[in-house]
């Protein structure tokens, strides 16, 4: 069985601009694998040649085993896919739109009527289906926009960046969603430039720059994979080389160092290593009075990649 | 069967769109029900409008140095005293304001025009409390509507000269080139007398002048004349709104592509090509609907015989073909539906006026020779035949040139959609 999602060496340029230089990459069926990167990194350009809104340069890509530019009718079928930018008629009702919408995947008659009452429930509009969108608010257009990508049922839905300019509230919804769709069997490809989603949704993320996947791997595997350790940040109530010089024999301490009465250490786990440092103190009669642990996270990991910070 | 889907859904936000049906339907049944009311007052004949007394006080004087020959005041007084008006107007001079408030309130004229000296400076220099007073015999009503609408008209195209000469100008910078300060009163002359004489084409009968000035009136029982001519200012209104109506239709897809439905729909498994053909269809369907309802409109509330069956079924399709094929090849051109407010309003007025679909009734020479190389102009050829009761033998030249040009502009447009969709 092939994976759901299968990109291989995808390129596209834009005149002399070259947006994705390359890409591959690859998703389970079930899991969620998030695109991260920074703006401009050409995650939208990707996702718009997986969709089959534009035409890859070089390099093929294939959902549910049907390739993008050989069978794009039936790539596109086995496909949901959620616009950034909420793509409706606001001058048709909410039930009106998912009809129209479930035509264009071929739904029809009993079938599609259906659908559309499941869809409505699943987004909870099925009070206001009647209504017109553009009395909606935001957070319900955003809800409609994505029943849109559900109505056939698809095997894999890509969302490009769904919680962009939002209150947290609808973040909250919109994740939660995403979510569910996933313990419901859908293979989710979701763009983000948040390194917090990454992290709180993806089975595997792959992390892209300048139109290149530049990483890829769990969440707990990139960070490994870059070899960042946890950074500790502590204050004591006096100086004490004494205690110093005891911490760097201690074990799961890389580095100690100490800078105006702050002392940075860097560790493999702090959860381990945070006591010992306590005992060592008390042993020397030394107090600590400030503790900040900084876990490396996939921020770090795109510093390190990149020399660069993932917002600008 | 997803073309008719997408057609369908068009078509049902067409219905919602109060633009859309205000243009399509409200407006040309309106202007020809203002023009109907207009000679059914006429006709009907209990208003006796043969002789309107027109008294004029012209002190105006033309100021020195002034880019035209003749003053304001004087073409507004010729106006009245025009050979081409003299059936229906009689004229008078007064020497002054007081003379001719006493002719009107003797009842000796029915309205005095009074032009102050300095009116040609201030109109000039664009002074906007400048004013032409105009006294009425206060129990009359249709004659000093009449004078005051010929008298606003002619300013109106005085002031659309100044128009003129800023398009000119930046058409001419546009180009490279300047406009010789030197050049521009003769431009003005120009203009001024080229409307002056348009002017004087329309008020050549009171039917012409009522037809500018389309004041509501009771109507009543129309003769034969004024009926038949009722049928082509109603052609004209409908080709007008028909090119306009397809081509406000046609910019759905423009709507679409700013609003990401379009995008979204090729993200669907479904093919450009039966996408674009959705939208071409309902416009195809806008424009005939709309034809077949204003045929119907026309027939039952202004007694209009639009023809024989096959003659006006010709004249009705090849309308069709000649506005969806320009609409589609206009909004091609357009980058953004911003910009289809001044291509639609201004192109396809200006085609309308070129091919004379305002001045339908009139046929004048110069509008019938543009009118051969126009889309509309052909339209309006057709409708003529049919109108006239022509056999559907004599539509075949006009629907084949409607058809082709249809197809040509048709397929011009799809291909550059094509090439920007693709
Ligand atoms: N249609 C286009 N024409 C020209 N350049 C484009 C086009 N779409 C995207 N780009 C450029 O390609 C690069 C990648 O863009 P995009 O894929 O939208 O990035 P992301 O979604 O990661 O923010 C950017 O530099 C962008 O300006
Ligand atoms: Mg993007």
């Amino acid at each position: 069985m092939s994976k759901a999602i299968e990109v291989n060496n995808l390129k596209k340029s834009f005149g002399e601009l070259q947006a994705v230089q390359g890409v591959s990459f690859s998703a389970e069926a079930g899991e969620v694998l998030s695109l991260l990167g920074p703006n401009g990194a050409g995650k939208s350009t990707t996702i718009s040649m997986l969709s089959g809104l534009l035409t890859p340069s070089e390099g093929d890509a294939s959902i549910m085993g049907h390739s993008i530019s050989r069978e794009p009718l039936l790539a596109k079928a086995a496909l949901g896919v959620v616009p950034q930018d909420i793509a409706l008629y606001p001058d048709l009702s909410a039930r009106e739109n998912l009809d129209f919408w479930g035509k264009m995947y071929g739904l029809r008659g009993g079938a599609l009527k259906i659908r559309v009452d499941e869809v409505l429930e699943i987004i909870g509009l099925s009070d206001r289906q009647k209504d017109k969108v553009s009395t909606f608010s935001g957070g319900m257009k955003r809800r409609v926009n994505i029943g849109a990508a559900l109505l056939h049922k698809p095997k894999v839905i890509i969302m490009d960046e769904p919680t962009v300019g939002i209150d947290p509230q609808s973040r909250r919804h919109i994740l939660e969603n995403v979510k569910q769709l996933n313990a419901q069997g859908m293979t989710v490809l979701y763009t983000t430039h948040y390194m917090e989603e990454a992290a709180e949704l993806s089975n595997h993320i792959a992390i892209m720059d300048m139109g290149k996947v530049i990483a890829y791997g769990t969440h707990d595997e990139l960070i490994r994979m870059v070899g960042e350790q946890t950074r500790i940040e502590v204050t004591l109530n006096m100086e004490a080389e004494k205690v110093l010089s005891s911490w760097r024999s201690t074990e799961g301490v890389s580095k100690i160092d100490s800078l105006d009465g702050k002392v940075t250490a860097l560790v493999d786990d702090s959860n381990r290593v945070l006591p010992r440092l306590f005992e060592a103190a008390s042993k020397h009669g030394v107090r600590i009075t400030s503790v900040d642990i900084q876990e490396p996270n996939l921020e770090t990991v795109f510093l390190h990649l990149t020399g660069r910070a993932l917002r600008d | 069967m997803k073309i008719f889907d997408i057609a369908f859904k068009d078509l049902i936000r067409s219905t919602r769109s109060l633009f859309l049906i205000g243009m399509a339907f409200a407006a040309p049944l309106l202007l020809t029900a203002l023009i109907y009311f207009a000679f059914g007052s006429i006709a009907s004949g209990d208003m006796s409008m043969a002789d309107i007394k027109v008294g004029v006080v012209n002190a105006d004087v033309l100021p020195a140095n002034s880019p035209l020959d003749v003053s304001l005041g004087e073409n507004i007084r010729s106006m009245f005293f025009d050979d081409s008006v003299r059936s229906w107007i009689t004229a008078s001079d007064y020497a002054d304001e007081a003379a001719a408030h006493g002719a009107v309130d003797a009842q000796e004229i029915g309205v005095a025009v009074i032009i102050p000296a300095t009116f040609t400076k201030d109109y000039l220099a664009g002074k906007t409390d400048t004013s032409i007073t105009i006294l009425q015999d206060p129990t009359l009503t249709i004659g000093p509507t009449v004078v005051r609408d010929m008298v606003a008209s002619l300013l109106d195209g005085v002031a659309g000269g100044g128009i003129t000469i800023k398009v000119v100008s930046e058409r001419m910078t546009v180009n490279g080139k300047t406009l010789e300060p030197a050049g521009i009163p003769s431009l003005i002359q120009r203009y001024i007398n080229w409307y002056t004489d348009f002017q004087r084409a329309l008020f050549h009968s009171l039917e012409n002048a009522a037809l500018v000035v389309t004041s509501p009136a009771p109507g009543g029982e129309l003769s034969n004349d004024i009926q038949a001519m009722m049928g082509l200012v109603m052609a004209g209104q409908l080709i007008f709104f028909s090119f306009y109506t397809g081509a406000y239709a046609m910019m759905s897809i423009l709507q679409e592509s700013e609003e990401g439905t379009l995008e979204r729909m090729f993200t669907t498994p479904t093919d450009r090509t039966t996408i674009l053909a959705g939208k071409f269809l309902a416009v195809f369907i806008t424009v005939i609907l709309q034809g077949a309802v204003l045929l119907i409109a026309g027939h039952y509330l202004f007694k209009i015989n639009w023809g024989e069956p096959g003659s006006l079924a010709l004249s009705l399709l090849g309308q069709m073909f000649a506005s969806v094929g320009l609409a589609v090849l206009l909004v091609s051109f357009i980058k953004t539906s911003k910009q289809a407010g001044p291509v639609f309003g201004g192109g396809l007025t200006m085609l309308g006026m070129l091919s004379g679909l305002f001045t339908a009734n009139m046929n004048i020479d110069i509008f019938n020779t543009m009118g051969n190389f126009t889309p509309q102009g052909w339209v309006l050829k057709a409708w003529r035949l049919s109108l006239a009761g022509q056999p559907v033998s004599e539509l075949i030249v006009p629907f084949v040139v409607l058809f082709a040009m249809g197809i040509v502009m048709f397929v011009i447009g799809a291909r550059m959609f094509g090439k920007r969709f693709a």
